[in-house]
């Protein structure tokens, strides 16, 4: 298997073919129909729903911004309780140090639970590529493994794949009978894990919360298969990015709440694993070495940059995508890399470098439903904007590509335009001339900005006589 | 009213909507609100916001805090503009102290139209007639940026002859987001096409918005596709005798 190239830069042709599918936009409106209504009922029932999600962000906010001090607390309490802490600065270090741990463990299999951390490191094809087979465990990782593809959505990975679908793949990859019953593919899926359980000497995971107090990492599921994968295997690495990591332990329930609430409308997930350090003598389960390999990744330079920062604050909830109209338009794919949604125009920019990825963070309304719904508090929008400003800037800390010259004489121009009144009066005027002869179809050529309104709307029908205009002419008559 | 009202006038009402001026002009006559209207003023900037040219969004912004320094309250029939000067304003000039204060001065007395009538003056009969079905669509300026939700409505509420009946997914965005309708129009037609099919759902003949840039939006691509219905900014309605 390959690991795949990010493809952000691709965003147009990737648009154009996922809006074409009928039966994707269809279930993306039922998804994020569905999703609104079970997150609403479940901060509804909360004594303050609203209370409790400020209460989020001011803990992610808090967090954030003392990110040294609570990794450092983290590194020494989690020590403490037996686990090895290892550093990563990029996704080199943390592949090198997993892929020799393995190796000196003498381990040929693997179990994974799903981790968006490593899908961004490219950590499961590192591993088979060195010999070492690796199983994602969740079962919509699981289908995206064998698919072949990127996670569709943060949380869902294969939400948008129907059951026909999954089951042609369990077919041909697998040999499974073809079957339209979604329990059955469950159960070959799990038949086919269990052996790969009992098996691997090695289970990776992410991890939800890093609990500075305790030394603790928290994981959040539904299947089980976390919590198999952290107990069955001799030895259990959990890739933690450096944002992950929350003060207390009060901190982490009550993030909790509102992490599984925001994620599936749920009160709480079906399994909560809070795990300090490996298993200790008397104990039946848990793992015999813990391993927390903490990974920077860039997220240090989004750190100590101020208008960007908060984009730490995100707990991977997923939510942002389902209430994003653009997301519930093109789908998870177009986003072209791990992260989608309106955290993914905002994180894949900062993690690839801003020329790889220049459509993401432009091609959004700003209509800020994401921020609303955020529990992490993240600001989005000014992220977004924030990104163009650096992009017109050509800001090499974020490796964009070189100022946009046209662009930047285009509106400075329509700066010069707008600092004079009488500029602004003929200048304007104009405009309307044109766009009355573009109306009517006489203008050879649109230029790029109208042909794109135009294509599914009218031109708006520009005044015969501006408001100011208009203005000046009542106010004489208003005046004798 | 003594205290002076400044109407601010967005560009694209300047340039493509002067009705919308003008019903606001008649809503504040009618209701004897002393206003005026200084011409000098062009655009709050925000293209160039959402665009990153902060240089410039910058060199606008203080032409706009010193041409509206003087009066009481300053008003306009859009809710991103007014949260281009309440929100940007301040957060463009944070590194320059003496502009960050009059900016804060000037943002902080900044309101949007309906948020102005209700809020700010305890009005939510304007004595408006009205004799149609409609239906309201929430603009995320206003609605998420601004939090005014009950305003419009409640002003609505009041329009004689006006029948209001819900909308689907009143609160979800139009698909205009700016330049980004003209950039990326195969999504933003997707989103825009939503919003028609809700409007042509709801039964009312008319979607009732308070946001300039929505209206082009969906009346574009209304009319672009013969659907039935028109659009209407909330200061036409208001404006209804």
């Amino acid at each position: 298997m390959v690991v795949i190239e990010p493809e952000t830069n691709n965003f147009r042709e990737l648009v154009r073919e996922n809006l074409a599918n009928e039966q994707q936009r269809k279930l993306l409106g039922d998804f994020s129909l569905i999703l609104k209504a079970l997150r609403d009922f479940s901060f509804g029932e909360m004594a303050d729903g609203h209370a409790a999600l400020q209460g989020g962000q001011k803990i992610r906010e808090y967090a954030v911004n003392s990110l040294p001090y609570l990794l450092e607390t983290f590194e020494e309490n989690a020590t403490k309780a037996g686990a090895k802490v290892i550093w990563a600065r990029d996704a080199r270090e943390a592949n090198a140090f997993i892929i020799s741990l393995a190796k000196e463990k003498g381990a040929d299999l693997c179990v994974k639970g799903k981790s968006m951390v490593s899908e961004e490191i490219g950590l499961r094809e590192e591993l088979i590529k060195n010999g070492i087979d690796t199983y994602e465990t969740d079962l919509g990782e699981f289908i995206v493994q064998l698919a072949g593809k990127r996670p569709f959505h943060i949380v869902g990975p294969a939400i948008n794949m129907s059951v026909d679908e999954v089951s042609c793949l369990f077919n041909q990859v697998l040999g499974f009978d073809k079957t339209q019953n979604p329990v059955d593919l469950t159960m070959a899926a799990r038949i086919f894990l269990r052996d790969k359980f009992e098996g691997a000497q090695i289970g990776i995971t992410g991890a939800n919360m890093a609990v500075a107090e305790t030394g603790s990492i928290i994981l959040v599921e539904n299947e089980g298969n976390i919590r198999f994968s952290t107990s069955a295997p001799e030895t259990h690495i959990a890739v933690v990015g450096i944002e992950k990591v929350v003060p207390t332990l009060s901190d982490a329930t009550h993030m909790l709440k509102l992490l599984t609430r925001s994620c599936t409308g749920q009160r709480i997930s079906e399994y909560v694993s809070v795990i300090t350090g490996p298993r200790k003598a008397g104990e039946v389960d848990g793992p015999e070495e813990l391993y927390i390999v903490i990974l920077d990744n860039g997220r240090s330079r989004i750190y100590a940059d101020e208008a960007m920062k908060s984009a730490l604050q995100c707990i991977k909830c997923g939510l942002c995508a389902a209430v994003c109209p653009v997301y519930t338009h093109v789908g998870g794919y177009a986003y072209g890399w791990v992260y989608s949604g309106p955290i993914g125009a905002v994180l894949n920019p900062l993690l690839l470098g801003l020329g790889k990825a220049k459509h993401l963070y432009q091609a959004t309304t700003l209509c800020g439903a994401c921020k609303d719904y955020c529990p992490g508090g993240v600001d989005i929008p000014n992220i977004l904007l924030s990104l163009r400003e650096r992009a017109m800037a050509g800001d090499r800390s974020l490796a964009a590509d070189r100022p946009p010259v046209r662009q930047k004489i285009f509106y400075c121009l329509w700066t010069w335009v707008l600092m004079d009144r009488l500029r602004y009066k003929i200048v304007s005027k104009l405009f309307r001339m044109v766009l009355r002869i573009a109306g009517v179809g006489k203008l050879p050529i649109l230029p790029a900005g109208l042909s794109g309104w135009t294509q599914c709307r009218n031109m708006p029908q520009p005044a015969k006589k501006s408001f100011h205009d208009l203005y000046a002419e009542t106010s004489k008559w208003m005046a004798l | 009213m003594s205290d002076s009202v400044a109407l601010f006038v967005p560009c694209l009402v300047d340039q493509f909507l002067p009705e919308i001026g003008q019903s606001v002009v008649k809503v504040f006559r009618r209701l004897g609100i002393d206003f005026s209207c200084d011409l000098r003023q062009t655009c709050c900037g925000q293209p160039l916001i959402n665009a990153g040219y902060t240089e410039g969004a910058k060199q606008v912004a203080k032409r706009f805090i010193s041409i509206f320094e003087g009066p009481d309250y300053i008003v306009a029939p859009s809710g991103s503009c007014i949260h281009t000067v309440r929100e940007h304003y301040p957060r463009l000039l944070a590194d320059e102290p003496e502009w960050h204060k009059r900016a804060c001065e000037v943002s902080g007395r900044s309101y949007e139209l309906s948020q102005f009538l209700v809020s700010k003056l305890g009005l939510d009969d304007v004595d408006a007639r009205y004799k149609a079905r409609a239906c309201l669509h929430e603009s995320c300026a206003i609605l998420r940026r601004l939090g005014i939700s009950d305003e419009p409505k409640s002003l609505l509420k009041n329009v004689k002859g006006l029948e209001l009946v819900p909308l689907n997914d009143a609160d979800v965005c139009c698909g205009f987001g700016g330049e980004f309708a003209a950039h990326y129009p195969n999504i933003s037609e997707a989103i825009v096409k939503d919003k028609a099919n809700n409007f042509q759902a709801s039964g009312a003949d008319i979607l009732i918005l308070g946001e300039p840039g929505c209206l082009l939006n969906i009346r574009g691509y209304i009319s672009h596709n013969g659907l039935h219905g028109r659009v209407k900014h909330i200061a036409e309605i208001l404006a209804g005798e």
